[in-house]
């Protein structure tokens, strides 16, 4: 369980949205574990611009980040898991100012916050998500029982994620900030969690 | 005698009282708004230069703001204009059956900005519903608070949102011209900012690269750090509490907020600079600018800072702790000073929903407020929130905003309203750090590593989009030194050994309670309004700056004021086709506003977990 790495696990979304909120329903059971020492594990709502100047000060930067997220997304049923790989290449100017005027008045997007990470410079070699499909927006503090189903795997696969990185085991999706605001289904292909 | 058209009379000793003889008091007229449309649509067919112009969303501002015009490019006029709120806000209706003891936290979340501001607001309401008076360090540190979040605020407006309309690369874009002679005009106060041209700062306003882009980024973490030190997080804050706030306040704590504020010192003095500068320039280089935006001075404001020797929270003193504050509630008509008293700027108050996505509620229980001055049955105690979305149409319905005015005139809002009224009605405490004139505001700012100054903000002559911006970034150091002024306070305090920061309360489990909490956010004037019944709520309502600015059409017809700025905007972009057209003048106006449209608002429909936000259409086109 020894690692020499710098990784940040980190969870995104707003609360009290059901699935939607699987980051931060989770965040304390990630929490919970125990951790190689360079492991941190944070909630990252609390705004990109912010996660940026902090990510700047640090004396080390990270090697790897895991993001668990739970973004609607076409073709998927509920409970779906993807992995996706943040490939960097960012959308236009106007959308990245569009991302941080979002950021700074309070919205919350792993979107914004991976375009304005991007912009700034402050990501690793590999930043990794764990996207979790959660239907339809509705209001909750409960994850629905096919989220609820998954939660063992998806805390499986966080805390691998984090230890060791994608391996070729894993299917992932690369995702890039130019494609990031395309409307449009995506193909997931047979491979899932 | 404040009110014109509310049929409210004063007896010679003051006391307020409804008109007799007036068959239906509170009665008005509602127009047609079809006739207008009818006319614009004539026109929009036989003309190619009259166009519809649409912004879906309106970028660079806080939520969701959509904005409907029709121009006419040869004359360069703008002929008609619709404002739409394309969210629903449902606080009013998600705090309805909870315990008043989490407002503060819930009606936070109205906010991604201005979340303090909501939840001091939701504490001052109960305060004054339940007869909660918070001790004096409480009340200092909740007015520090408020400041910084200020700090936060305004560059971010000012740098992030409006400012890259004044940029190099914007501006080259629609006028050439200006950048043009920008490389030829010196500024001002190069001593004070360091740059030799206005085309070198407005290189640095462009998005994303310019140095004052980065620098206003890197401003707000310094005042969120210093906002963290007392709320606890940002930007909804875990230590406003009714009765003060929550936290040990040490000095430690103080000294803390302190390396951080004096970083404003500084900050204010280039800020103000750079954009005197800037406004200037534009003014010069084209008079006609001078009508961008422009409407009357006519604005709301609740004031703010309470002071700890005059602050009890009752309703019966409002007019006395209201008028000792640091920025002065009031109203402002055609920069006139009608009212300092919070009891008429409550009374005055009313919410038409005629052209909203709202149904109109009948009753009107509260005909007097609790001294007797009359209230209206649109009167936010009055007012019951029933959503019904439908369609969209400049006919009828085409927001989610309200339309909220006071004396039946549509009100502005913003941080400058706040500096306005008080510095035109000369009632805030004297201070070392701050003069108001009468037609002026002189700020002493310190020495940090820029020499200490007095800066002045003058009233302007006419009111529009450049002013609004100019003001609002006054209001920074003004905000750095009234924090100043309460931290001197703080520290007084705790020498003093009066460290208590909260009154503990209850909340009755039997009876009806009524309050308000008047606060204000970045964007100014804020009110919660709250009826507390056997120890629960059963009414709230939020007025928000934005509420005022957003409004749609009132019922009888006068615009709103984004809505009246831009019909008086003139189009002094260059274009050659009107394909070319950018629509940056309008866009200017809006932005002055610093709009603020609460976002991200979710309700559970009854008996289900169904989220209404999501089926409201906002698309302008095609829309009648």
């Amino acid at each position: 369980m020894e690692s020499s790495e710098r990784v940040l696990v980190g969870t995104v979304g707003y609360h009290i949205l059901r699935n939607h909120s699987v980051g931060p329903v989770l965040l304390p059971k990630l929490k919970q574990q125990d951790w190689p020492a360079g492991v941190s594990v944070e909630e990252l709502n609390w705004g990109p611009i912010a996660i940026v100047q902090q990510m700047q000060a640090l004396p080390e930067p990270y090697e790897r980040v895991v993001l668990l997220v739970a973004i609607e997304r076409a073709g998927r049923a509920i409970g779906n898991i993807d992995l996706f790989r943040w490939e960097g290449h960012l959308p236009d100017e106007t959308q990245i100012q569009a991302c941080v005027g979002d950021a700074a008045t309070g919205v919350i997007s792993v979107d914004n916050l991976l375009v304005i990470g991007e912009y700034f410079k402050i990501w690793p070699r590999e930043v990794l998500l764990v996207d979790v499909e959660p239907g339809p927006e509705t209001a909750g503090e409960n994850l629905t029982p096919e989220v609820e189903a998954k939660v063992p795997v998806i805390l499986q696969l966080v805390r691998r994620l984090a230890i060791e990185g994608a391996g070729e085991q894993d299917a992932i999706h690369p995702l890039r900030g130019d494609t990031l605001f395309e409307t449009g289904t995506y193909n997931y292909g047979e491979s899932r969690h | 005698m404040c009110f014109k058209n509310l049929p409210i009379d004063f007896d010679e000793q003051g006391n307020a009282f409804l008109k007799e003889g007036v068959a239906d008091p509170y009665e008005y007229k509602v127009v047609d708004l079809g006739e207008e449309q009818d006319k614009l649509k004539s026109l929009l067919s036989k003309n190619g230069f009259i166009r519809n112009v649409d912004y879906d969303p309106v970028t660079r501002v806080a939520g969701a703001l959509a904005f409907h015009s029709v121009v006419d490019l040869e004359k360069r006029k703008v002929l008609s204009t619709n404002s739409m709120a394309t969210l629903f806000r449902g606080y009013e209706v998600i705090l309805k059956g909870r315990d008043p003891q989490d407002a503060a936290y819930i009606s936070s979340r109205a906010c991604g900005v201005c979340g303090g501001v909501h939840a001091t607001t939701s504490a001052l309401a109960i305060e004054m519903a339940l007869g909660i008076k918070p001790p004096p360090l409480g009340i200092v540190m909740r007015n520090i608070l408020l400041a910084i979040e200020y700090l936060y605020d305004h560059p971010l407006h000012l740098f992030l949102l409006s400012g890259p309309d004044y940029s190099e690369e914007l501006v080259g874009a629609t006028n050439p011209e200006i950048v043009a002679k920008a490389a030829k005009t010196a500024a001002k106060n190069q001593a004070v900012h360091g740059y030799k041209t206005i085309l070198d700062i407005m290189k640095d306003l462009n998005p994303l690269k310019g140095k004052l882009y980065l620098e206003a980024l890197s401003m707000t973490r310094v005042a969120r750090e210093a906002y963290v030190a007392i709320g606890g997080k940002y930007p909804h804050p875990q230590s406003v509490v009714p009765g003060g706030i929550s936290v040990t306040v040490t000095i430690t704590t103080l000294n803390e907020v302190y390396t951080r504020l004096i970083k404003f010192f500084d900050y204010g003095q280039k800020v103000t600079g750079i954009w005197d500068d800037i406004f200037d320039f534009f003014l010069e280089c084209d008079p006609e600018y001078a009508k961008c935006g422009i409407r009357p001075a006519t604005m709301a404001d609740t004031g703010v800072w309470d002071r700890p020797d005059y602050y009890d929270a009752s309703f019966e003193n409002c007019d006395t702790w209201g008028n000792a504050r640091w920025a002065t509630p009031g109203i402002l008509i055609d920069g006139e000073v009608v009212t300092t008293n919070l009891r008429e700027l409550n009374a005055g108050l009313e919410e038409f929903v005629e052209h909203s996505y709202y149904e109109d509620w009948n009753g009107h229980p509260y005909k007097t407020d609790p001294m007797g001055m009359p209230l209206s049955p649109n009167h936010p105690w009055n007012k019951d929130t029933i959503p019904k979305p439908g369609k969209q149409s400049w006919r009828d319905r085409y927001s989610w905003d309200t339309c909220p005015t006071w004396d039946r005139l549509p009100m502005e809002a913003g941080a400058y309203s706040r500096m306005y009224l008080t510095a035109k009605a000369q009632r805030a405490p004297a201070s070392k750090f701050m003069e108001n004139t009468g037609h002026s505001m002189k700020i002493n700012v310190p020495k940090h590593t820029l020499p200490e100054t007095t800066l002045e903000w003058s009233i302007p002559e006419h009111w529009n989009a450049f002013e609004r911006n100019r003001a609002r970034a006054y209001c920074i150091p003004y905000s750095a030194m009234v924090a100043m002024e309460n931290w001197l306070l703080a520290q007084q305090l705790i020498r003093e050994g009066e460290t208590k920061v909260s009154t503990p309360y209850k909340i009755p489990k039997k009876g009806t309670f009524i309050g308000f909490g008047a606060w204000g956010a970045g964007r100014g004037f804020l009110t919660h309004h709250l009826i507390v019944d056997s120890g629960v709520i059963k009414n709230y309502q939020i007025i928000t700056p934005s509420t005022f600015n957003a409004a749609p059409r009132a019922p009888w017809g006068a615009p709103g004021p984004y809505e009246e700025a831009v019909i008086n905007t003139p189009i002094l972009e260059k274009y050659n086709q009107p394909d070319d057209y950018k629509g940056i003048d309008i866009l200017r106006a809006i932005r002055s506003f610093d709009p603020c449209m609460p976002c991200t608002t979710h309700i559970m429909s009854n008996n289900s977990d169904h989220v209404v936000s999501r089926e409201v259409t906002t698309c302008a086109c095609g829309i009648e």
